[in-house]
């Protein structure tokens, strides 16, 4: 089997899936949705709904409980290994705790997607300083994610995942850290990909990001997931707030 | 940047594996040099000794007195039957200076062996395809020559020989214990590198590296420290194997065991570092696959 995308198919498609850790209560139930090539969501539901773990089923690293998750067409449980692996690295993540390698100056940081594809050393220079400096880093590129701010670490973290233009992208609260102007120039450089191709997935907790581009959400609530469309934020927005608002 | 230094900032392998594949290198150098130098010596033993039997004519008599012109006559009397007698290839008499330097080991240089109590020795080359009927050469020899002693030294150093081969057969244990001690100990540092590095590797595999990205690298580094450490333990057992060497020399016990070794024998010497790196790097690889299969 390849894993070139297959033509048309969804980015992802949900069919029936549960989740639950070993041992654990269920914490996604019977979820069932569908990502179109070129897609943008925001996806909501309060501290422990289950975003995070919705999202590691979509990087591969967790497989359902129950149901079935295909990515690219492909059903992720009868992928071969090394097939897994080529399709990760079409997928670029923003982990919630960054996972930055402190080892490693920002600069290496965001190159590893790419040494890990076995890019060019000097086509790996190009990139990096160029994503870096756009992301207001051109100065921290030697420094060690240790000695950067919340929201220095969060936009290496950033530009780590979209440094291989993804095509589909994870990003799990990625502007808890910076202020609001920052917030919307990170949203930007999502949206930049979305319009190259990428599928874009923001879990988000910010109802000014959420308002201010619109796209539709995938909502979780207890462990179900409803898709609500882009003309009905609003009013999502203002039920969310009467509850006190989201977390 | 090396890709080497993806995983590895700080590791306690980087000294933990050199140490101790130092230690086994050295160890498995001195015992495989006194392995294939023993091996050498018995053969050598057993060349000499397989083919050959010797007749004493006693020269005094138990009283200790000379017995005079008979042991000539005996000696011509037994040379006749042991030339006649099927399976013996030649006999011939150890003049005085054989006999000198056989007694040199046991008596050191310059020993007048002419005034000791000694026997005439006549040495019996056998074929040892068809070795002579013992039973029936001792009957012959003693019907003619009462006097006469006949002594098979494949029957005297048989108990040596399988002391010997014993003493071969425990040193291949040994070294195989060595090998297992080798492979549970790179077992061990990987083991405790990879949970070290759990977070990086998860990272790297969730970023799509395949296993053989992160296997090679530790097999690759692993291979390095432990070809280092067993390449240094070599050169620590050359002093030793030249003293030990020294000794023997000084002891004139050479021709029990010989320490010098041929070419081929110092090249599987050292092919000790290149063989205790090639069972890391396997055992690496093995460690390192069966680990990975805990991420999806
Ligand atoms: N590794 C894990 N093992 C067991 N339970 C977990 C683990 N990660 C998260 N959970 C639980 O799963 C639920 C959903 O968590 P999570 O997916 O992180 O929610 P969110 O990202 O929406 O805050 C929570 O109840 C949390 O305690
Ligand atoms: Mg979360």
């Amino acid at each position: 089997m390849s894993t070139q995308t297959k033509l048309n198919a969804p980015v992802a498609e949900f069919n029936g899936v549960s989740f639950r850790y070993d041992g654990g209560p269920e914490i996604l139930k019977d979820i069932q949705f569908t990502l179109s090539p070129g897609s943008f969501h925001f996806m909501t539901g309060e501290s422990g709904a289950g975003k995070t773990s919705l999202l590691s089923l979509l990087y591969l690293y967790h497989l359902p409980t129950k149901g079935r998750v295909r990515l690219f067409g492909y059903p992720v449980d009868e992928m071969a290994r090394l097939d897994r692996a080529k399709l990760r690295r079409q997928i670029g993540v923003v982990f919630q705790d960054f996972r930055l390698l402190n080892h490693l100056t920002a600069f290496d940081n965001v190159a590893l997607p790419l040494r890990i594809a076995g890019v060019k050393e000097s086509e790996i220079r190009r990139h990096v300083s160029e994503l870096l400096a756009w992301v207001g880093l051109e100065n921290q590129m030697k420094t060690h994610p240790p000695e950067l701010s919340g929201g220095e670490q969060q936009r290496v973290a950033i530009a780590r995942a979209v440094i291989n233009r993804p095509t589909l992208l994870l990003a799990d609260e990625p502007t808890g850290n910076v202020d609001d102007a920052m917030a919307k120039r990170l949203l930007h450089l999502f949206l930049e990909l979305n319009k190259l191709g990428t599928t874009v997935v923001i879990a988000t907790h910010n109802e000014g990001l959420i308002r201010h581009f619109g796209f539709p959400r995938l909502h979780l609530d207890k462990g179900h997931l409803s898709v609500v469309p882009q003309n009905q934020y609003k009013e999502m927005a203002s039920k969310l707030f009467n509850r006190g608002g989201a977390q | 940047m090396k890709q080497s230094r993806l995983f590895f900032s700080t590791d306690s392998n980087r000294l933990f594996l050199p140490w101790m594949s130092m230690l086994m290198g050295f160890i498995a150098v001195l015992i495989l040099a006194a392995g294939m130098s023993a091996y050498d010596s018995i053969t050598n033993w057993q060349r000499v000794v397989s083919g050959s039997l010797t007749v004493q004519i006693p020269t005094y008599t138990e009283a200790g007195d000379p017995r005079g012109e008979v042991v000539n006559r005996e000696i011509e009397t037994a040379l006749t039957i042991l030339r006649s007698s099927t399976g013996v290839k030649g006999a011939t008499v150890l003049s005085d200076s054989q006999m000198t330097e056989l007694m040199i080991p046991w008596l050191g240089e310059g020993a007048a062996v002419s005034e000791l109590p000694l026997p005439k020795l006549i040495d019996v080359m056998v074929d040892s395809d068809h070795y002579p009927d013992m039973a029936q050469l001792k009957t012959d020899l003693a019907a003619q020559v009462p006097s006469a002693v006949l002594d098979s030294h494949r029957l005297r150093l048989e108990p040596l020989l399988r002391l010997s081969s014993g003493g071969i057969k425990l040193i291949g244990f040994i070294l195989i214990l060595l090998a297992l001690t080798a492979s549970f100990t790179v077992i061990y540092a990987t083991r405790t590198s990879l949970t070290a590095h759990e977070h990086i590797i998860s990272l790297i595999h969730m970023m799509g590296a395949n296993d053989w990205f992160i296997t090679r690298q530790y097999a690759a580094r692993n291979f390095n420290l432990t070809f280092m450490g067993s390449f240094f333990g070599l050169l620590l057992a050359l002093p030793i194997m030249a003293g030990v060497s020294f000794l023997i020399h000084g002891a004139t016990l050479d021709f029990i065991w010989n320490p010098a070794l041929d070419i081929k024998q110092w090249i599987v010497l050292g092919c000790v570092p290149v063989g205790l790196a090639l069972l890391a790097f396997v055992t690496t690889l093995k460690t390192v696959s069966d680990y990975l299969k805990r991420f999806l």
